[in-house]
């Protein structure tokens, strides 16, 4: 234990191993250290000077976030000399800054404004003179720079030189007319460059595609997954008056650390579809007519115990929960599954190893092959013909495919979105889509992540999992889970890596598990 | 059996009416002739100059009217603190772009029959766009009608409320 020292922070005693900087240390006794340049993910300049604290023998304050901890230190992050200091950066600050906050985006979530409003001044001593004007500039594809609300931490400048790798931004000119200026021949369109939004303390890099959307504090926020590809990035959902208005990363320093990509950050839209299928649709007397559940489970559960030879068609979209039930629906017949894996480019952020867009753009193709599907898309597509039975688990069919559906003796479809071209199925099924369900994605290094319900589930839509478990349950009369964590609980039994998980074991971060394991809780 | 009723004998002189209603009459007679107090509203009406007397208090918080600027555009930027601290929720905002990038509200509605007129919109606006008003005839022939839209509230013309009294802004 040699390499841990103590020190003692705003009264409370920590032992942080030796290296840490204040800033860290302060966190882990549960004191906020005011901080503007500091990023967890990105190198420290120390440049704001807004995180100085006062340590005792120290002649005088130091920026805590480049100060690394010594034994023995005894820190004051809120007394007078510190709060003094804060106050008097705060004002030179907002010397310039326009406190255009009923105008700008970052309103309700901005750290100058939260800090003015703590510890700040109320009032000013620069009344009289005119502040600084830049106009508002464009930066790329979906990033504004407003330069008056600059505060210069240039934690976006760090990002994509030292992050992205992909040195764009830089500051220009000096003192008080310094801004950040970018390359004239170049825009702010790396694949991850939407991440300086988040970045920005303050809102002076908004999102082109958020612009006026929403406020801060109208949003509810729900831990997801990023659907975008295989990487499977820690992602938040905000959603307003239950309509999805954007995506952030959620930090996971396994996985994405603080950052998404653009691809991911601007998926969302699906999400939102008006277009979804409300009620179960099953086929009386040559029409599609919606019924109630009872009736469209027992019509499932006996088109599945009639099949012979089934085809499963689902989407890289769907639950572990979802896919592994779909599976169990059909056991005893000889089964054809496969997911549909889109591909494109790959796209690494140079700065974190292991972390890029994949080129698989699907978020649970890990989990598919641990529930037993495969990825061989035309194979699956020439048994749906002559089969007894094809599933479509809301797969994403072109047109293509659905003529391949044509010879199938009969179609099932588990979908989200009402699709005109299967308006021959024998049954339509409404499921809910990733944000109106709880359940898992497998990521491409075997990480188990949950993801959170964010909206209500349209009209009758019931997760792909529950309609499975209760058809089968029609079917062959096992029994059905009655929630998602049962569901995940009792997915052991048929994916032998998830055996003994619950979700409480995956908490917010996820669970790496071994896939071909069989086996115990790790 | 009749139910019998005890009749008092009274003396005459306590019984006579002749009294009582000349005692009224002469009440009646002297009001006449001391200066009225009735506004025949709505034919008649108070001015502003006249207050003091039966004009409305000019911190009367009324329903709301929206100011605009020198070009006739609403004030508000569609900041979305109005909804926020609306304790009725009766604000609806939706905010949008304006050609020249300024933020604005592209939809902006009170419901008049839900508000209760506690004037904080009034008084958190950053921009002194929304306003409670001076104001108290709100008759209509349709419930719809009280959904004041932007258009709506930006053409009234009322006075706005002063919410507080300027000498005596605590109230005491
Ligand atoms: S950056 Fe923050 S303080 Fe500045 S105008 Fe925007 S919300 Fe207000
Ligand atoms: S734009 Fe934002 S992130 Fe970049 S230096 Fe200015 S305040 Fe910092
Ligand atoms: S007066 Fe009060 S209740 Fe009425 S709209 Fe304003 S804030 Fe809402
Ligand atoms: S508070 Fe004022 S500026 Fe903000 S939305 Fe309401 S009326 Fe508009
Ligand atoms: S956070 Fe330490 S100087 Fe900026």
């Amino acid at each position: 234990m040699s390499d841990l020292v103590n020190v003692t922070i705003d009264g409370v005693q920590i032992s942080v191993p030796k290296g840490t900087p204040i800033i860290e240390a302060a966190k882990q006794a549960g004191v906020l250290v005011p901080h503007y340049c500091y990023h967890p993910s990105l190198p420290s300049p120390a440049v704001c000077r807004m995180c100085l604290v006062e340590v005792e023998k120290a002649p005088k304050l130091v920026p805590a976030c480049v100060t690394t901890v010594a034994d023995g230190n005894v820190i004051h992050v809120n007394n007078d000399k510190s709060k003094r200091a804060r106050e008097s950066v705060l004002e030179f600050l907002l010397i310039n800054h326009p406190l255009d906050c009923p105008i700008c985006d970052q309103a309700g979530e901005c750290e100058l404004q939260d800090y003015t409003f703590q510890e700040g001044r109320a009032g000013t001593r620069y009344g009289d003179y005119a502040k600084r004007y830049n106009p508002v500039e464009d930066f790329g594809p979906d990033v504004l720079y407003v330069a008056n609300r600059c505060i210069l931490c240039t934690r976006c400048v760090r990002f994509m030189d030292n992050v992205a790798g992909d040195a764009v931004l830089n500051v220009s000119e000096r003192g008080d007319r310094a801004f950040i200026g970018i390359d004239p021949d170049h825009k702010l369109d790396h694949p991850w460059a939407g991440n300086v939004v988040d970045l920005c303390p303050v809102g002076s890099l908004i999102s082109k595609d958020f612009l006026h959307k929403a406020r801060a504090w109208d949003l509810d926020k729900t831990a997801s997954v990023c659907t975008g590809c295989t990487q499977g990035c820690n992602t938040m959902i905000d959603t307003r008056d239950d309509v999805v208005v954007r995506l952030r990363p959620r930090p996971n320093l396994d996985v994405n650390r603080h950052f998404i990509c653009d691809e991911g950050r601007s998926d969302y839209r699906w999400m939102n579809r008006g277009d979804r299928i409300e009620a179960p649709l099953v086929r009386e007397g040559g029409k599609l007519t919606p019924t109630d559940w009872t009736q469209a489970l027992d019509r499932l559960g006996a088109a599945v115990k009639a099949a012979r030879r089934v085809v499963i068609l689902a989407s890289g979209r769907a639950s572990t929960e979802s896919l592994g039930f779909v599976r169990r629906m059909v056991d005893g017949a000889s089964v054809t599954a496969a997911i549909k894996v889109p591909l494109g480019a790959e796209a690494p952020l140079a700065g974190v190893p292991n972390l890029a867009l994949r080129k698989e753009r699907v978020p649970n193709l890990a989990g598919a092959s641990l529930a037993g599907y495969g990825t061989d898309w035309s194979a699956a597509l020439a048994a749906a013909k002559g089969a007894d039975l094809v599933v479509v688990l809301d797969a994403d069919l072109d047109d293509a495919d659905v003529a391949a559906l044509s010879g199938a003796a009969a179609v099932a479809v588990i979908g989200t979105v009402d699709d005109d071209r299967l308006a021959g199925s024998a049954l339509i099924l409404p499921a809910t889509n990733m944000a109106e369900e709880n359940g898992t994605y497998v990521n491409r290094d075997h990480r188990v992540q949950r993801y959170f319900q964010a909206k209500p589930a349209p009209g009758m839509a019931r997760p792909a999992w529950w309609i499975a478990a209760e058809a089968t349950h029609a079917a062959r009369g096992l029994a059905a889970p009655a929630t998602a964590a049962d569901a995940f609980a009792a997915l052991g039994a048929m994916i032998p890596a998830l055996a003994g998980l619950t979700y409480s074991d995956l908490g917010h971060t996820g669970r790496v598990v071994t896939p071909n394991a069989a086996g115990a809780a790790r | 059996m009749a139910i019998g009723v005890k009749v008092m004998k009274r003396p005459e002189r306590e019984m006579s009416y002749v009294r009582a209603a000349l005692k009224g009459m002469a009440l009646t007679f002297k009001h006449m002739l001391q200066p009225k107090v009735t506004m025949q509203y709505p034919e008649e009406r108070s001015t502003a100059d006249e207050r003091g007397s039966y004009a409305v208090a000019p911190r009367w918080r009324g329903t709301h009217r929206m100011l605009a600027d020198e070009q006739g555009r609403s004030k508000c930027v569609a900041c979305g603190l109005c909804p926020q601290i609306c304790p009725a929720n009766c604000i609806k905002l939706v905010p949008g772009e304006d050609e020249e990038g300024n933020r604005y509200p592209l939809i902006y509605e009170i419901d008049e029959f839900r508000c209760v007129f506690c004037g904080y919109c009034q008084e958190v606006c950053p921009e002194e766009a929304i306003h409670v008003g001076v104001h108290f005839e709100n008759a209509e022939y349709s419930r719809d009608r009280f959904v004041y839209d932007l258009e709506r509230l930006t053409s009234q013309t009322h006075q706005v409320s002063s919410l507080w009294d300027p000498a005596d802004v605590r109230g005491q």
